[in-house]
């Protein structure tokens, strides 16, 4: 099943490369599409979720406003060292409405998730939800 | 309370006196370099600027790039995706007016159609008797192209502080601008 919120899997944002404080980076794991974090200025951007227990996950679904270039990467150390890349992507230019990206993942695990913004469509990218279909 | 990153981009001719003004708003007025010494490659020098009336900042992240020819394309390396851009010619120097057009064309190559606010920086206005280029001309081309002009004297200390405010508070204002726009689509 997919879980929207993806802070009932235990995930905790532990570091992210912009915050303005009315928009933090726990506005992408509230499962709400509505509250999200918005970078701040300049590439790239960066956060990264760390779960309390390892996840096996086969989709990430992705719902932002202006990304450009993503990347995926995953850890599986308790203390978020040595990532690999899982996935990266150029998402398509939306206008009005929000971009939603699926990554199909064939049940990587993972106890941390960083995700890097390398390039956006303009100087300020959003990132509203970032759900995982996965068992823990 | 936010803190944005802008990274603003300094272009001009070779001596025009880009890192005059830079260090002149690094250094709040502190430090005029008397003697020149060319920008070979690039330098940063990284400033904050507080938004008045909204507890917020604007850190500049400004790469001041040698203008002499021989340079600029490794400097270009660095101009990718830029907030900012800040295009500075001599007031003395007709020459270095005429370029300002071949400059701009130079960094919008860098910025894959996003809007990026920009000012156009006479330097040297101290220079009076010696003036090529008229405010009222430098004005009018600046407004054709959609940028905020500014008259500076780094070694008067004269303005120096203007053309980065002004650029801080044009990407505060995109900024809050954009916020807008994504709260409608949620």
């Amino acid at each position: 099943m997919i879980d929207s919120a993806l802070s009932s899997f235990g995930a905790q944002v532990i570091l992210s490369a912009s915050s303005d404080e009315n928009y933090p980076p726990e506005n992408i794991i509230d499962g709400n599409t509505e509250s999200f974090w918005i970078s701040t200025g300049m590439f790239p951007q960066e956060f990264i979720f760390r779960f309390t227990d390892t996840v096996k996950m086969s989709l990430i679904n992705i719902h932002s406003y202006n990304v450009k270039n993503l990347r995926i990467e995953k850890s599986t150390s308790s203390d978020a060292t040595d990532f690999e890349v899982i996935a990266q992507k150029e998402f398509e230019h939306t206008e009005g409405h929000l971009q939603e990206n699926d990554f199909s993942l064939s049940g990587t695990t993972a106890t941390h998730l960083r995700f890097i913004i390398t390039s956006g469509y303009d100087h300020f990218v959003s990132v509203h939800r970032v759900a995982i279909e996965g068992t823990r | 309370m936010v803190k944005l990153r802008a990274k603003c981009i300094l272009v001009g001719d070779a001596s025009v006196g880009k890192s005059a003004l830079s260090q002149m708003f690094r250094s709040d007025g502190g430090h005029f370099q008397k003697n020149y010494s060319m920008t070979a490659g690039a330098e940063l020098v990284v400033k904050s600027v507080s938004i008045p009336d909204s507890g917020d900042s604007v850190e500049l992240f400004i790469v001041d790039s040698g203008g002499k020819e021989t340079f600029v394309e490794a400097c270009e390396k660095l101009w990718g995706q830029p907030s900012v851009l800040c295009l500075v010619f001599d007031v003395s120097s007709e020459a270095s007016f005429r370029n300002c057009g071949l400059w701009l064309e130079r960094v919008r190559a860098h910025c894959q159609g996003l809007q990026v606010p920009g000012v156009l920086v006479g330097n040297k206005s101290d220079l009076s008797s010696r003036r090529e280029v008229e405010t009222a001309v430098a004005q009018e081309w600046a407004r054709s192209q959609g940028l905020e002009y500014h008259e500076t004297s780094a070694k008067e200390m004269e303005n120096c502080e203007a053309p980065f405010l002004s650029l801080a508070r044009a990407f505060y204002a995109l900024y809050q601008d954009r916020i807008q726009t994504i709260q409608t689509l949620a």
